[in-house]
């Protein structure tokens, strides 16, 4: 395949995404499109250049085109909204029903959110499956938090080994989310600000004391209600079929959220923590579509030295 | 330019699934049937037929199959489903209406 072709069938591609297995069947049908065109102007009498250049004419803008296709692809049915907002009505539901103090009903949303998000990762990731994947960090988190409380020997063996393991977990599941579209990341990461802030607020200094499980039960309806509207987001989130409107869904809904986690705990979270969660938030935003960058351009590099390997030889 | 553009946008949806209900066909076929049946008059701006027919296949009204011909390429050829049968049906009599009811406007029978 010439440069051209190839070029104008990256960009498609790049600005796909949708599903793997979905990609490569509308860069295949393209490609098809391309040489049945191809071969038909040639036959007209076209150089091979000029051909080209027509049938990509022809085809048209190929951002567009990515832009239209991941359109006609990235409206989910209700079924996978309500999959993909159920992990945030279970923790609505944990805090709303005071299930969260039963080590039964928090075995079952444990066991839920990690066979789930295996299930959906190994059945082609698809987008309802990211909201369960960013709770399966919780359980990674509340280890580390458990982790100062063992007898000091242990801790001082466990603390770097868990930390190095959660940090290669957590960055091997963002770089596997950012190459197939770093909004699902950030879809990902969405209730940890929240998660962190109702945290710091819960628990000053980070630490769990015996007047922890008394003030859990007393923001534990406005835990519920953050979560509720967490699941509502993404159940709009996967309905939506407009890039530009799911990520303005996710910044309005993820600082509305925040906002509301500081009025309601009254003081208990100063301005200065609430402008740093705000940060963590934007970092959060931030990050997916960076390292999506970096992962395309470091692609880029490799296929062009794949591309070029042959005819150096 | 704008209205004859406004009205193949109308009816491209109708255009798909009335020619994959002839035969199931492929997209480089659909856009060359479109031109020559039309006599040149649909002209396809080739890149958005895809996301059409992608949008048609989510809606359940077209099916698309790869088919592997004898020289080993592969094609994806759409069919029409059931579902697809059901809305052409709907839409062929409202069509049929619509244009019923302009001509009657445009060529006022003779009294």
């Amino acid at each position: 395949m010439t440069t051209a072709r190839h070029h104008y069938l990256e960009i498609i591609r790049e600005n796909l995404k949708i599903d793997l297995a979905e990609e490569k069947e509308v860069i295949s049908e393209l490609e098809t499109h391309i040489e049945d065109r191809l071969q038909e102007l040639k036959e007209r009498g076209l150089s091979e250049e000029e051909a080209e250049r027509t049938c990509l004419g022809l085809l048209g803008s190929a951002k567009a085109i990515a832009r239209q296709i991941y359109e006609a692809h990235s409206q989910g049915s209700w079924q996978q909204a309500s999959l993909a907002a159920m992990p945030h009505l279970l923790f609505a539901a944990l805090f709303a029903l005071n299930w969260w103090q039963h080590v039964g009903w928090l075995s079952i949303v444990t066991f839920m959110v990690i066979g789930t998000s295996i299930y959906g990762w190994w059945h082609g990731k698809p987008a309802w499956v990211f909201p369960w994947l960013g709770y399966s960090l919780i359980p990674v988190a509340a280890l580390g938090l458990i982790l100062p409380y063992l007898p000091r020997e242990w801790s001082l063996l466990t603390i770097p080994f868990y930390f190095l393991l959660a940090l290669w977990w957590i960055i091997c599941l963002l770089i596997q989310t950012a190459r197939r579209d770093w909004l699902l990341s950030s879809l990902m990461l969405l209730p940890m600000p929240i998660i962190v802030g109702w945290f710091i607020t819960l628990a000053p200094g980070l630490k769990i004391t015996a007047q922890t499980p008394e003030r859990i039960n007393y923001f534990a309806p406005w835990i519920a209600l953050s979560f509720l509207i967490l699941a509502l987001t993404i159940a709009a989130f996967i309905r939506l079929r407009q890039r530009w409107l799911r990520v303005s869904l996710l910044i309005i809904s993820g600082l509305l959220t925040l906002t509301l986690v500081v009025y309601y705990v009254g003081g208990r979270l100063n301005v200065q923590t609430f402008a740093g969660l705000i940060l963590v938030m934007w970092g959060l935003f931030l990050i997916p579509p960076l390292l999506e960058r970096v992962l395309r351009r470091s692609r880029r590099i490799w296929q062009r030295y794949a591309f070029f390997k042959p005819s150096q030889q | 330019m704008v209205q004859k553009r406004e009205l193949i946008k109308g009816s491209s949806d109708s255009l798909l699934l009335c020619l994959i209900a002839q035969q199931p066909m492929y997209g480089y076929q659909i856009i060359k049937e479109l031109e020559t049946r039309s006599q040149g008059y649909f002209k396809f701006k080739e890149g958005t037929l895809y996301p059409a027919l992608h949008r048609l296949e989510r809606a359940g009204l077209i099916l698309g199959k790869w088919q592997l011909l004898s020289n080993g390429r592969p094609r994806r050829y759409y069919h029409l489903t059931a579902k697809g049968h059901a809305k052409l049906s709907t839409e062929r009599v409202q069509w049929q209406d619509f244009i019923k009811a302009v001509n009657m406007i445009l060529q006022p029978a003779e009294s």
